[in-house]
């Protein structure tokens, strides 16, 4: 087991090396920063962009029939070439078109901008230089600075899986973004885009999005398998641009502002890895309910079936990422606030600081976490899951009751972070048991991308074991025959 | 182009627990890594995705067969640390794919070693994957979890 954890950490180190590169950051917190903080809607949702002066983009021949081709088939019905359809990365900038809030958050090294829609977000490095994309994402690997109170964040490595809008609008992987963002006189937020593709565009082109502050909006735990398990669609079109708030998620109003900016000495601020791994927790004090629970899961997987957790169907859950550690986190830190994104699984989680769990509370994959420093400790304090989540690979299962302590301890050096989790479920075991896992800091820049959701193959499933019902898939992917495409089938909920 | 299979143990991987960690999802009972199968084809489709990407494979067999072979051969981030890049492998090229089958008997499996035209070679996940001698499932190496889960 020992030779299995160094073998571990040899692999992992290398491929963090290798694929992300080092990268210094430099602190660049600029004038602009706080009144780009807090929550925008978008002014409008454009279902096709158009330039800043209202005309068609210029699109080489060649993209211009590609183009025309999807519109065609948009005009049947037929959006399979926007891989939201099936709950996968929408990229950029068809994001920034979706009817959905976004929220800015920053710290002197990065800003992350949050957005309302299945829990994508992008990290905004500003240190100096420009990425070296070792391979293209979705979001691909934006690099800000600021001139004057306008952030320019210019992007390259952007996948061409991905559409530009929802009508189809086409991009290369040559595509590079240049934004401006400036709060106007009006106090709306614009972001000027520029649009460089010379594969699909016969000159740089120019696109503008505005959006608005209001005191309603909040970005939500949306996990859009689920709502399409709902009967919903994965992107809610005609919905109120304003997403109903979710209570155990929220600063209080009055303090929102003032807790936003950015904190004066932030501790655990940065990009970490995980410096421990573990996908198995041990020992755990089943309860007679636990225990069939893993028992009917055992079961299952000796009958040569494959299990489907919650992870795996590409659900969110804040739970697995004590017990399971994977692949790097970002954390920013404000007064009264400290937020980590995850990579794998992509979920944001929000502790609020210095704070109480409301009296009701909203079940959720992430919970309602609160949290206080002890020294160096931070001491998080977590409710209202639910249910959802498994511990571990046997699928140790998580019920509503579920309650975290969390105590995330910096190292002398400042070089990790050493995170015990106690962990307290009437409903499956016995007594509250704890779990340790470390992190270190990471050379990344930004994190990685995980898109659980782009390639769910027919094969994965066809003798799958749902540990809850919940998880059975709505999309798969399905082969075609012979010289015929594969194609992505979605079925309509039971 | 023909179809040549044949099957054998192979030796046993330290380098499973790599795999384990850093595949995003992986099935040990989808595959039977005591078994290797080698197929030659055109590419027909490269899904350069999450949780895994795969290549389709046409292969021709006797009497003119036509069989379209599925192949995982692991994940971006893992790929690109083997070697790979997105153009790698290109539409209607021809390649040798030697692979761990799986275990339905389908025509599917996960990616040892694909060897190109003029005999370079890139390795697939699976390369990272050992067998027990003589059984299937993972290396005595990989972590203790149940042979028939779903690592995430």
């Amino acid at each position: 087991m020992r030779a299995y954890r160094v073998g571990l950490r040899l692999c992992v180190a290398a491929i963090v090396a290798g694929a992300l590169g080092t990268g210094s950051n430099i602190g660049a917190a600029g004038a602009g920063t706080d009144a780009l903080l807090g929550v925008w809607v978008p002014d409008t949702t454009p279902r096709a962009l158009l330039t800043s002066r209202g005309g068609t983009p210029p699109l080489t021949a060649a993209a211009s029939k590609l183009y025309a081709e999807r519109r065609q088939r948009l005009s049947k019905g037929d959006t399979s070439f926007d891989p939201t359809t099936w709950c996968a990365g929408p990229g950029m900038p068809r994001i920034l078109t979706m009817p959905y809030p976004l929220e800015i958050r920053a710290d002197a090294n990065r800003i992350a901008f949050i957005h309302g829609w299945y829990r994508w977000f992008r990290i905004v490095d500003l240190g100096a230089g420009t990425a070296d994309p070792p391979l293209p994402l979705t979001m691909g690997f934006p690099v800000g600075h600021w001139e004057g109170s306008t952030l320019v964040i210019r992007t390259a490595g952007l996948s061409d899986a991905t559409v530009m809008d929802a009508s189809g609008l086409p991009h290369s992987e040559q595509l590079k973004l240049t934004e401006r963002l400036r709060v106007l006189p009006s106090g709306r937020l614009e972001d000027r885009i520029s649009i460089d593709d010379p594969e699909h565009y016969t000159q740089t082109w120019e696109t503008v999005l505005t959006f608005h502050r209001d005191t309603t909006a909040r970005v939500t735990d949306d996990v859009c398998p689920d709502r399409m398990a709902g009967g919903e669609p994965a992107e809610q079109v005609t919905r109120a641009r304003t997403t109903a708030s979710r209570t155990t998620s929220i600063l209080p109003r009055a303090a929102a502002a003032s807790a936003n900016s950015v904190a004066p000495a932030p501790r655990l601020a940065g990009i970490w890895e995980p410096k421990t791994f573990g996908i198995m927790v041990p020992n755990a004090p089943l309860s007679s309910a636990g225990q069939d629970f893993v028992s009917r899961n055992a079961a299952a997987m000796q009958a040569g079936k494959i299990m489907q957790t919650a992870w795996v169907s590409c659900r969110p859950g804040a739970i697995s990422t004590m017990t399971m550690p994977r692949e790097k986190i970002v954390v920013l830190e404000s007064a009264g606030e400290v937020t980590i994104l995850f990579e794998m699984p992509r979920m944001v989680r929000r502790i609020r600081m210095n704070a109480s769990h409301p009296q009701e509370l909203e079940p959720g994959y992430v919970g309602d976490s609160v949290g206080h420093w002890e020294g160096d400790t931070l001491v998080v304090d977590t409710r209202g899951f639910n249910g959802y989540a498994e511990l571990d690979a046997r699928g140790q299962p998580t019920g509503p009751r579920l309650h975290t302590i969390e105590r995330f301890t910096l190292s002398a050096d400042g070089g990790s972070i050493d995170l015990e989790t106690t962990i307290e479920d009437p409903d499956y075991y016995t007594k509250p048991f704890t779990v340790q896992r470390s992190w270190k800091k990471s050379p990344a820049r930004h994190p990685f991308e995980y898109d659980c959701m782009e390639n769910p193959r027919q094969e994965d499933f066809e003798n799958a074991y749902y540990v809850r019902e919940r998880y059975r898939p709505i999309c798969m992917r399905v082969e075609g025959e012979g010289m015929a495409p594969s194609k992505m089938v979605c079925r309509r909920p039971q | 182009m023909q179809a040549g299979v044949r099957t054998g143990a192979i030796l046993p991987w330290i380098l499973a627990a790599c795999f384990t960690v850093v595949s995003a999802h992986h099935s040990t009972t989808e595959f039977d890594y005591s078994k290797e199968v080698t197929i030659k084809g055109t590419v027909k489709e490269i899904q350069w995705t999450n949780p895994h990407s795969y290549i389709q494979l046409i292969v021709n067999g006797e009497g003119g067969t036509e069989t379209q072979w599925s192949v995982e051969i692991g994940s971006p981030s893992l790929n690109i640390n083997m070697g790979w890049r997105k153009n790698s492998v290109k539409v209607g090229e021809v390649v040798t794919m030697n692979l761990a089958p799986a275990r339905n008997g389908k025509p599917y499996g996960t990616l040892r070693v694909l060897t190109f035209a003029d005999g370079q070679k890139l390795e697939g996940v699976a390369a990272r994957v050992g067998a027990r001698p003589g059984g299937a499932g993972p290396a005595p190496s990989a972590p203790a979890a149940p042979a028939a889960s779903k690592e995430p």
